[in-house]
């Protein structure tokens, strides 16, 4: 479904069939994620689901996981600007998000070195500190850039291409405006603008990190993993060394947030402390793993979809609902109302931007009511991953 | 009407079925011990009376009204006292202030003292230490005092012998008979002849049911029941 | 590297002095800040992620008395005595607010992992934030800066500077600190002279055989985040008249983060550790801001300073200073 998301929302945005008056593709336009949101959705995603792979299976809450997001993102823009001694601007993409992984691999090994002798709300605040301590460092650090407190932006260098290094053709350049787009691909008549090229390079990176951290977890050492989460004690008296295994699952986790940071990074071409250190780009994580279902992995890449789908709905720009129903709305219902209070005074304070509000709320309702999340919820019911249960399901129906 | 009656409840820790249809009764003024080997319910079945672990079946009814899945506080409150396996002393309060928290509010605080301390004179020169810092049989009389002033008609005595020197559990045992004198006592105790000596009824437990009960009079250790359940 | 050059200036002879007195006020607002996440966490276990939210509200609601009651022709003692009525209803309204969300959200999920409690006070602060952030829209404010007028509603005596001991300070560090000290001395009397702080105290170290002497471990429960939110904004009011904090949103996360580093330093749940943490790290805040603003080029020194301290006290001495041994139990 999500490989094809770019056709739907083009063929359903640009429906000029009206229903009661109302545009049905103005409808979706304002309903559906656009395609360069669903890029944010891709990396933000694999950030989500990198905090899930460690936080969701051991059960162990990483709360400076920010920090890992926040190597890969300005390690790209540094070698970018030419700032990595060693690593030219010009150096390959591909090959500078393995680094960043890496890096960020290591980064999580010293954290979790010292972190896991501690547990429980002890160990979510110990994360946090190193977090704010590397958040303070990089707002402060003036060679980053000029200004750190503001971040930094890549200029002069070419766009930051996923693909082949060395072979032009295969090589996808990320970005809004430095990114590649392609008109009659192979003669079929489609035509790929800038958003949908990064979608599916972002994706096809997103993609092979998911299968990468799903096998993790289907091997015996995701097993151990699942077993720390749900009782350590035994874990260790059946002879596992749980901190070796907590150790490997943090140094993973933090590869994988980096390499998210990494593409946001490349596709953004600059950072800034608080959309990559900061405590709410953890949240970002938490609530995307909460909402989509902790410990299920893709649950958190479509609990990220559920955040982009509200902020969607409710930006304050032209394909916002707030605009829409003021286009839509005729003025006597707009001025409708008690008092002072009208129909647009309600649509400006309720509607316009308020995403993260009822983000806030559902998040709450969340725990408190549908603790297993929306994929642990449907797993739940249909009794296992859904890649094996809907086939079983749908077979059913046939006979 | 007896004090307490306890009829078939089941309790669990978790998922392991811990009580499984235990079933006794206390009358006003007796004494009566619960014994039994390690592990098969005995503090269980206090806890359960107290509910703090509540039992999922059966039902626990104090002075005939029922109080299965009632707040704890509130049975507490009914005139029902705890004395815990291994004292459980606010070790940062003093002495004094843990006799203070075991008075209902209402009661006289100062007539507390009195009762606790001359039933315990040796408590009354630590009233300003913490009770952290008191010896095992010191607090083991913490313990049983808090019991004393929280004017109650029942007290669930557990373990109180545990872990202290001979000598102390002499004392122990002297004062647990002066308790027993003045209210009810359903008494968990691992050390049989004091558990005997003091009780008037004994309930033998094995696997979280009762396999015998009678008066403790001319029971000894030598009786083949007896031997098959506690001897391990 | 840039950054960290040392800009040369000769020792000022009456540093300590000045250090003193920066260390002093710090301590108080950030003791004030912590005492109640402090006094939560102890009884109940729980790491009340909102705490900064109600300090943010705190000081916008009591920002908000005092811009409704001062005017230019209100005198100047006057303005310190509607300070005490500010503190009294911002005291009693997030109180009652704390007690209500403890009812009504918290109460459920006791018995759920610990993991869930840190989720729910969590997605609580981006509730409380954005709600605020709306309201202080309407009212026409900027939310991302501190609230000038509020901050000009404090007595001129108070926002004066007075020269003391060869440097100057501020007339309101100085009330800081001493507002501080009364709040602390409260809460001391609260917990050692009143029935409820013994029940407080009690239930902190064994709430099961608090509950089985006949308390209402449970309505404690409800008292106690009520009163540690009634704390929370408390220091939201002191916050208010302060220009180096003032209300804005994001004080709300800035709070937080003191009172965390605070209440972990001193031990979880230890209200003397939360008292002698604070003093530390307004010491370790007062030097380090002392240094930047003398000889050490980062502005952030204070605070990557404090966080490394938060840092290594969980990895040497996780317990806290005053803390039990209890290692990571929740």
């Amino acid at each position: 479904m999500l490989v094809l998301y770019p056709f739907i929302y083009g063929f359903l945005t640009s429906i000029s069939l009206s229903l009661l008056g109302v545009s049905l593709g103005e409808l979706f336009t304002v309903f559906l994620p656009r395609v360069r949101t669903m890029v944010v959705v891709l990396y933000v995603g694999l950030f989500a689901m990198s905090f899930d792979f460690v936080s969701g299976y051991t059960g162990y809450l990483s709360f400076g996981h920010a920090m890992f997001y926040g190597i890969g993102a300005y390690f790209v823009v540094l070698v970018g600007t030419g700032k990595i001694p060693g690593l030219p601007a010009e150096t390959p993409f591909m090959l500078i998000i393995v680094l960043a992984g890496v890096l960020a691999f290591l980064a999580a090994l010293a954290v979790g070195a010292v972190s896991f002798r501690l547990t429980g709300v002890y160990f979510a605040m110990v994360t946090l500190g190193f977090a704010e301590v590397a958040h303070v460092f990089i707002r402060n650090w003036s060679y980053v850039g000029s200004n750190p407190r503001d971040g930094v932006g890549v200029v002069g260098r070419d766009g930051f291409a996923v693909g082949i290094p060395g072979i032009d053709a295969l090589q996808f350049r990320l970005g809004r405006l430095a990114g590649d787009s392609f008109e009659n691909v192979l003669g079929t008549g489609i035509d790929l603008g800038a958003a949908e090229v990064s979608f599916y390079a972002v994706g096809a990176v997103v993609l092979v990190c998911y299968f990468a951290m799903q096998r993790i977890i289907h091997s015996p050492f995701g097993r151990v993993m699942v077993a720390i989460r749900e009782n350590e004690e035994r874990a260790e008296a059946v002879g596992y060394n749980t901190f070796w295994y907590k150790l490997g699952a943090f140094g993973i986790s933090g590869f994988f947030a980096a390499i998210g940071g990494a593409l946001f990074a490349g596709y953004r071409r600059s950072v800034a402390p608080e959309n990559t250190f900061d405590l709410f780009v953890t949240a970002d994580a938490l609530l995307a793993a909460i909402i989509g279902g902790f410990g299920t992995l893709a649950g958190a890449l479509y609990g990220h979809l559920f955040h982009e789908f509200l902020q969607g709905i409710f930006t304050t720009e032209s394909s916002g609902l707030a605009r829409f129903l003021r286009d839509t709305l005729s003025e006597g219902i707009l001025s409708a109302g008690v008092g002072e209070f009208t129909v647009l005074e309600f649509i400006n304070v309720f509607i316009d931007g308020r995403a993260e509000l009822y983000l806030g709320v559902i998040f709450v309702a969340f725990v408190l009511f549908v603790p297993r999340g929306i994929l642990g919820s449907l797993r739940d019911r249909l009794g296992g991953p859904l890649a094996e249960t809907i086939p079983e399901r749908l077979r059913r129906y046939r006979r | 009407m007896s004090l307490l009656e306890v009829e078939d409840i089941h309790s669990y820790y978790g998922e392991s079925h811990i009580l499984q249809g235990i079933s006794l009764e206390v009358e006003p003024g007796e004494c009566v011990a619960l014994i039994g080997r390690n592990g098969v319910g005995k503090t269980t079945t206090l806890r359960s009376i107290l509910q703090l672990t509540p039992p999922r079946e059966g039902t626990v009814r104090y002075r005939g009204e029922d109080v299965t899945g009632r707040p704890t506080h509130e049975v507490a409150r009914m005139g029902v006292g705890w004395v815990p396996e291994e004292r459980r002393m606010f070790s940062h309060l003093t002495v004094d202030e843990n006799i203070r928290i075991a008075t209902p509010p209402g009661n006289s605080v100062e007539a507390a003292f009195e009762r606790a301390y001359s039933a315990f004179p040796e408590l009354e020169s630590h009233r300003g230490r913490e009770a952290g810092d008191l010896s095992g049989g010191q607090q083991q009389m913490v313990a049983i005092a808090r019991g004393l002033v929280g004017d109650n008609d029942l007290l669930l005595v557990d373990e109180p012998s545990e872990g202290l020197a001979p000598q102390i559990v002499a004392a122990v045992a002297e004062a647990l008979k002066t308790v027993a004198e003045e209210s009810t006592v359903l008494l968990v105790e691992q050390n049989f002849p004091l558990a005997m000596d003091v009780a008037d009824r004994f309930y033998l437990l094995d696997h979280g049911t009762v396999v015998e009960s009678g008066s403790t009079e001319n029971v000894t250790r030598d009786d083949e029941m007896i031997r098959r359940y506690l001897s391990a | 590297m840039t950054g960290f050059e040392l800009t040369a200036t000769a020792l000022p002879l009456f540093a300590p002095v000045e250090i003193t007195l920066d260390a002093l006020s710090k301590a108080a607002l950030y003791i004030v800040i912590a005492s109640g996440l402090s006094l939560i966490f102890g009884l109940m276990g729980v790491l009340n992620f909102a705490h900064g939210s109600l300090t943010m509200l705190g000081a916008y609601l009591g920002g908000a008395v005092m811009v409704a009651l001062v005017s230019s022709a209100t005198g100047q003692g006057m303005r310190l005595l509607l300070f005490f009525v500010a503190v009294a209803v911002v005291f009693a309204a997030l109180t009652a607010f704390g007690a209500g969300v403890e009812r009504v959200l918290i109460r459920p999920i006791y018995d759920r992992e610990p993991l869930f409690q840190i989720l729910l006070t969590f997605g609580l602060v981006l509730v409380l934030d954005e709600a605020a952030t709306i309201v202080v829209q309407l009212a026409g404010l900027q939310p991302q800066t501190e609230w000038q007028d509020a901050i000009g509603t404090a007595p001129e005596f108070l926002a004066a500077r007075y020269d003391i001991i060869g440097t100057s300070t501020r007339g309101l560090y100085l009330f800081e600190a001493l507002v501080g000290l009364l709040v602390v001395t409260a809460i001391f009397l609260f917990l050692t002279r009143t029935r409820y702080g013994l029940y407080i105290r009690a239930g902190s170290e064994d709430p099961e055989m608090t509950q089985a002497l006949g308390i209402d471990i449970r309505q404690a429960f409800t008292v106690v985040f009520g009163v540690g939110s009634g704390l929370a904004g408390l220091a939201g009011v002191m916050l208010m008249w302060d220009p180096r904090f003032g209300a804005s949103v994001p004080l709300g996360v800035e709070t937080l983060l003191v009172g965390f580093i605070v209440v972990i330093i001193g031990g979880l749940g230890s209200f003397k550790g939360t008292v002698v943490a604070g003093v530390l790290v307004g010491f370790v805040d007062a030097v380090m801001s002392w240094l930047f603003i003398n000889y050490i080029d980062f502005p952030g020194l204070p605070e990557l300073v404090m966080f490394l301290v938060l840092v290594t006290v969980l990895v040497a001495r996780p317990q806290g200073l005053f803390g039990v041994e209890e290692v990571g139990g929740h």
